[in-house]
């Protein structure tokens, strides 16, 4: 109101407040025109001269549905009205109208004044809030100062569930009561942003850890009367540390409870891992793994190979060099660490074998003397078929001397130098079987000794009409082996060929000598096309002093060809069918050889000392 | 012999002297000796004509006397001829078995290697269910042969590694 002095500010305010105010005017008549506008109306809906306020606002040829104007003609009260309609330029627009009447002398409503203010960029941003509150990766939620739920965004109650005006402890973390440390209740205090670590609970019931931050949103008074929570959900992350710990945990125990000593080094060679019996395998004292040079010092070379696309290394027999200098033999693997086709090192499996290595030979110890035994229990028989013999050439001089026979005497006598010149070969042979001493292993030829034996033999074979051939296998290996007792082996062997070749009835005996490599084993075998051997012989044949060749065999050559076998930690094979032929086959595998080698020169040396 | 033919008897060994020692010494007592080499020999020296006794060696080279043995069980004639097994093997892997199945199908006994030719010449009489042989063969009592013998039967495997053992430690 205006005081009454004031009568020229009421002229004043008369023209002028209706082109100043801020808002589109427009007065509309009972027949819905336009009859008055300002300027910020006509600039904002154009020219409305002459026109029903439907066609300026809307640009629309009929009357709204539900005219809220019509309503105010009706009842004289004041209306507000969220519209839609069209700008001058043609563009959807939002607006507010605030429809008041204008009031004749007699009450009646004679025009309706309409104000109207844009709401078209208010409405954008609110639809872009709304979306971006909605939809952002994040739960959201407003609170207010007693923690209830004002608003949540989908997001929050998709894994929450629903708010329905509840306390916010409530729906996150099912409490009955505010938590402890509230980042809310600080913001509220203090009105400053605050950022914490939540674990709640998700609607179905699964832990869910979070990180929240809280923000003040309006004021109230001299508080915060809002608070908005922002929280990203990190149960993925915390899910898939969980599962790295427990893997980690995993491989760390496996590693710690190995039996084998592991070893890992990185790219540079240093040492990343070295498991408990890696650190007493290698008399490791220090805690701190080993650096990368005596780390060399201490691992086969062959671990420290350049990096290779198939990287992998298994030495069955290698040594390793403890603290102190011991050496360890151990089996020993190696392979390259690979984590998507990228390298991240290299490992080390290490199994201790001198308690197998130990046993290894206390078992070729123990072979060879149970050939010494069967051959000692053998021996007593020998002596009872000799002494048959003796027997009997005693008992046939005996009566031919009681009856001046001289024949028999003569007959006789015969066979007591028969059974003398076999007692004699028997104790050679039975002195070089029980010489009882360990075979002395150098570095050998194998084809060397084979083709020895050939020369030697192939004459004395041929005069009996028997070929004696040789096939040695190509690259063959030095082995440790006793030369002067593979060559009495071969020896007994080639000369057992001859005899059964000698028997066959059809002439073309041939006795072959043949080396091989197989597997990790040294071979040599002799075969003839003899006369060959039935099961019962076979089966007798290496048990103990045994010979087929009537008065001419002593039973020993098989069995010292044996003993030397054994004693070189290998086996005898035989295969034989009657009128096919014989094969008797040396097998010593290389890994014994070395084994007995490597005792002998801890012997040697030992005795040395 | 007391009366009528005299007792036929084939000795088979494959050691030719044990074969000339057994045939001396029944021929002393006299019997009608024939040998064989081997059971296959043997075997067909049988057919020819069944001995009344067959004085066997368990292990021979190509057909063993076990193999005979086995030969002559299947024959119902020839399975009644009484078999002596004269053998070193009776109680060793070689002959153990072989003997356990001859000595548990059959009538016979057996002699150990090496026998003296008074038990040997007795034990073949007696298998023919004779009193005593028609000349008794010489029976030289000496101490020192005996002891041997019975060291030398009663050897067993365990007994000579002890031995052995001994030795090596002197």
């Amino acid at each position: 109101m205006i005081e009454p002095a004031q009568g020229d500010l009421q002229q004043l305010l008369g023209r002028e407040l209706f082109e100043l105010v801020p808002f589109n005017i427009a007065v509309i008549d009972r027949s819905f025109r336009v009859v008055a506008a300002n300027r910020n109306f006509e600039e904002y809906f154009g020219d409305w001269r002459g026109r029903q306020c439907y066609q300026t606002y809307k640009n629309s040829s009929e009357r709204c549905e539900h005219c809220q104007a019509a309503a105010t003609f009706e009842d004289g009260r004041v209306r507000v009205s969220d519209e839609t309609g069209v700008d001058r330029h043609g563009r959807t627009c939002h607006y507010v109208v605030h429809m008041a009447p204008l009031l004749d002398e007699q009450g009646d409503v004679q025009y309706v004044i309409e104000m109207t203010s844009d709401l078209t960029e208010t409405k954008r941003w609110r639809r872009e809030y709304d979306l971006f509150f909605e939809r952002v990766p994040c739960y959201v939620l407003v609170i207010d100062q007693e923690f209830r739920i004002v608003r949540a965004n989908e997001k929050f109650v998709q894994s929450f569930g629903e708010i329905d005006g509840r306390h916010c402890y409530e729906v996150c973390k099912r409490r009955t009561s505010p938590c402890r440390n509230c980042p809310a209740a600080q913001t509220f205090w203090d009105g400053a942003e605050h950022v914490s670590n939540q674990v709640g609970v998700h609607q179905d019931g699964s832990p869910a850890h979070y990180i929240v931050t809280s923000s003040p949103l309006g004021r109230r008074g001299s508080g915060v009367a809002h608070v908005i929570e922002m929280a990203t959900d990190i149960t993925e992350v915390h899910r898939l540390q969980d599962e790295l710990r427990k893997a980690e945990d995993l491989y760390e125990s496996i590693v710690r409870n190995s039996v084998d000593g592991i070893v890992v080094v990185d790219k540079g060679g240093r040492v990343r891992i070295m498991n408990r019996v890696a650190h007493t395998l290698l008399n490791w004292q220090a805690k701190q793994p080993p650096s990368a040079p005596r780390l060399r010092e201490m691992l086969p070379p062959e671990f420290f190979a350049d990096e290779a696309a198939d990287y992998c290394l298994d030495l069955p027999d290698a040594r390793l060099k403890a603290i102190g200098g011991e050496e360890i033999p151990a089996r020993f693997s190696a392979f390259d660490l690979k984590s998507r086709g990228r390298s991240l090192g290299r490992a080390a499996l290490m199994r201790d074998l001198r308690k197998l290595k130990k046993l290894e030979l206390e078992k070729l110890e123990a072979e060879r003397l149970a050939a010494v035994g069967q051959t000692v229990a053998g021996l007593a028989h020998s002596i009872k078929n000799l002494l048959m013999g003796l027997e009997g050439g005693m008992y046939i001089v005996d009566g031919g001397l009681r009856r001046g026979d001289a024949g028999r005497v003569a007959e006789g006598w015969q066979i007591l130098q028969r059974n003398f010149e076999k007692t004699t070969s028997m104790v050679k042979d039975f002195l070089t079987f029980a010489k009882g001493r360990l075979p002395d292993l150098r570095p050998t030829d194998p084809n060397a000794i084979a083709r020895a034996i050939q020369e030697l033999y192939r004459d004395a074979a041929a005069r009996q009409g028997v070929e004696l051939l040789l096939e040695t296998g190509a690259g063959l290996r030095e082995a440790p082996l006793d030369p002067d007792g593979i060559e009495t082996c071969l020896t007994n062997l080639v000369s057992n060929g001859i005899d059964a070749a000698v028997l066959r009835e059809e002439p073309g005996g041939q006795v072959v000598i043949r080396t091989r490599g197989e597997a990790d084993d040294l071979v040599f075998e002799v075969a003839d096309n003899g006369t060959g051997m039935d099961e019962e012989i076979k089966a007798k044949i290496f048990t103990t002093f045994f010979t087929t060749k009537g008065g001419k065999g002593t039973g020993l050559g098989l069995l010292t060809t044996r003993k030397i076998v054994q004693e070189h930690g290998g086996r005898m094979e035989m295969e034989s069918s009657v009128d096919t032929g014989s094969v008797f086959r040396i097998r010593l595998p290389r890994n014994r050889l070395d084994a007995l080698a490597a005792a002998a020169q801890a012997r040697n040396t030992r005795e040395e000392k | 012999m007391t009366e009528g033919q005299p007792k036929y008897v084939l000795v088979v060994d494959d050691e030719p002297d044990v074969r000339a020692y057994l045939r001396s010494a029944l021929e002393d007592a006299g019997f009608l000796v024939g040998t064989a080499c081997d059971g296959q020999e043997a075997l067909e020296l049988i057919r020819r004509e069944p001995p009344d006794l067959i004085s066997l060696d368990l292990v021979m080279p190509r057909h063993s006397g076990v193999k005979l043995h086995r030969e002559l069980q299947k024959d119902k004639q020839l399975s009644k001829i009484p078999v002596l097994i004269v053998t070193g093997h009776a109680r060793d892997e070689l002959g153990r078995t072989d003997f356990d199945e001859m000595t548990m199908s059959g009538p016979g006994i057996y002699l150990e290697k090496p026998v003296r030719p008074g038990s040997y010449v007795s034990a073949v009489s007696k298998l023919l269910g004779m009193d005593k042989p028609n000349a008794a063969a010489p029976e030289g009592e000496d101490d020192l042969r005996q002891s041997l013998d019975r060291a030398l039967s009663g050897a067993n495997r365990d007994a000579l590694q002890r031995a052995l053992d001994a030795l090596r430690k002197k």
